[in-house]
């Protein structure tokens, strides 16, 4: 059974033997729940979100291109799963931009540390990012146009940055 | 980690099982209604051309093989035009609609056999 490839496993499954979704679950398990653990505050809805992306990708198993890596397409539905969820929990809008801080369990603690490096101001329009706040209303109420405030953004970063690698 | 998985698969089966018979379900129920309309629709089809007396254009059929020659054409065009022809289209439509069904049916049979094989052996063994 080991011998049997992601491609070989999808066209089972198309045929209707979903008992074979077993082996995706079993191989993908660990890293899906270690990627998100990582990224959730709440480690007991870990679980939830990883049952809904298995859940995700066999909804879209028949629509899924077979000559693509699995991997890359789960962790695409576990990019999904978390933007909604932290659209759910309003923590943030995007992870892409708003996200400042490294994901890190071990620094979760520690924001507030880092956020005292910075000058009022940028720890100001942090706060409102990590409140769901996008990039064009912290500029209306910081009354500043949106490149500015990116300029800002980007600033704080890279002083977080050096704070987390000298550290 | 393991709990986790089999929660996965567990729930995999519980969703595959309610689509795999809703599927059934719906597409038998819909064979059955498409075959009682198309029996019905036939059925006052065969009743009008028996009241407009249609079927006798085809007395012909009776005689000999020179006049069936003669007059097989003219009566088969007179016999499509006295037929009701909304009712027909209905009634192609809806047969139309039922071979497509089965051949929608036939293609997936593998699959769905496949998939009430491995639900029944799942929850039941």
């Amino acid at each position: 059974m080991a011998e049997l490839s992601d491609k070989d496993i999808i066209k089972k499954i198309r045929n209707g033997e979903i008992n074979y979704y077993s082996f995706i679950v079993k191989k993908y398990t660990t890293s899906i729940y270690r990627y998100i653990e990582r990224k959730l505050f709440k480690k007991d809805e870990v679980d939830d979100l990883v049952q809904n992306v298995f859940i995700s990708f066999y909804k879209a198993i028949e629509k899924f291109d077979e000559r693509k890596p699995i991997k890359p397409y789960l962790f695409q539905i576990v990019q999904n799963e978390l933007k909604m969820y932290y659209r759910s929990q309003k923590l943030t809008t995007s992870l892409n931009d708003n996200i400042y801080l490294i994901d890190d369990r071990s620094q979760d603690n520690n924001i507030d540390d880092y956020l005292s490096h910075l000058n009022q101001e940028e720890r100001n329009i942090f706060q409102h990012i990590n409140k769901g706040y996008s990039y064009e209303e912290i500029g209306k109420l910081f009354k500043k146009p949106v490149n500015t405030i990116k300029s800002i953004i980007r600033r704080g970063r890279l002083k977080i940055k050096n704070i987390h690698e000298k550290t | 980690m393991k709990k986790l998985e089999e929660k996965i698969i567990k729930k995999i089966y519980r969703m595959e099982a309610e689509k795999t018979i809703g599927q059934i379900i719906s597409e038998v129920s819909l064979a059955i209604l498409l075959f009682l309309s198309s029996s019905f629709i036939f059925s006052v089809i065969v009743e009008i051309l028996n009241e407009q007396a249609s079927f006798d254009l085809f007395d012909f059929l009776r005689d000999d093989f020179e006049i069936i020659r003669e007059n097989f054409f003219n009566n088969s065009l007179i016999f499509v035009q006295e037929l009701p022809q909304p009712l027909i289209y209905i009634l192609i439509g809806l047969l139309l609609t039922i071979v497509w069904l089965l051949y929608v049916f036939t293609k997936n049979f593998n699959k769905i056999k496949n998939k009430l094989v491995l639900i029944y052996k799942f929850w039941f063994k």
